[in-house]
């Protein structure tokens, strides 16, 4: 089960922790880690790409299923439109696949 | 930038997730009183899964072969027949 928690600080998404296996299949044919692992990593590169924001990640090369990522600073309007779009795509995910993926927002912030 | 890893929350690199890996704990079977041993009713002297170990005299057997003494005395394992042991309390 892939745990993705998300810290709001007031109406921003200011950080995520995604961690876990979804085991939704054998390796190589797992649907739900491929879908979770595009859209998560996209994420991260595309805000490197698209926003002046840097944000610092956290990431379990050698194991996988451990992917962290946080803000500092208060996040710009395109990061904070990136992050939400993260956060609903996962939440559409975790509709589809209950049993693989389960998402939250969290009140207190994430600890890596 | 983040290398594309589609398998990054997937289980185990190079093989699938297994449905093995799991195992009851033991289950310590075995006697519970050596011969010779004093031992009072009621107490156990042998866990077993069948009847490893006959009940001989004074000696009664539990709905899961579970041997105990059926009066106070002394253990005392013996042969029972060609190739089997009892065990009774005297």
């Amino acid at each position: 089960m892939i745990r993705a928690s998300f810290y709001q600080n007031g109406s921003h998404i200011q950080s995520f922790l995604i961690k876990g296996h979804a085991d939704s299949g054998p390796y190589g044919q797992d649907l739900v880690c491929a879908a979770v692992s595009a859209v998560s990593i996209g994420t991260i590169n595309n805000l490197e790409k698209l926003t002046n924001d840097s944000p610092i990640v956290v990431l379990d090369e050698e194991n996988g299923g451990h992917l962290g990522c946080r803000f500092d600073k208060e996040v710009s309007h395109d990061t904070a439109l990136l992050l939400e779009n993260l956060y609903w795509t996962l939440k559409d995910i975790q509709e589809s696949y209950p049993k693989n993926i389960e998402v939250q927002i969290q009140k207190n912030k994430i600890d890596f | 930038m983040l290398k594309m890893n589609l398998q990054f929350f997937s289980h185990h690199k190079g093989g699938g997730s297994t449905a093995n890996g799991r195992d009851s704990a033991g289950r310590r079977l075995g006697a519970k009183r050596a011969d010779g041993q004093s031992i009072t009713t009621g107490a156990i002297i042998y866990r077993q899964r069948g009847t490893k170990i006959h009940p001989g005299e004074n000696v009664g057997r539990g709905g899961d072969d579970t041997l105990f003494a059926l009066k106070d005395g002394v253990v005392k394992f013996e042969r029972f027949g060609k190739d089997k042991k009892k065990v009774s309390v005297y």
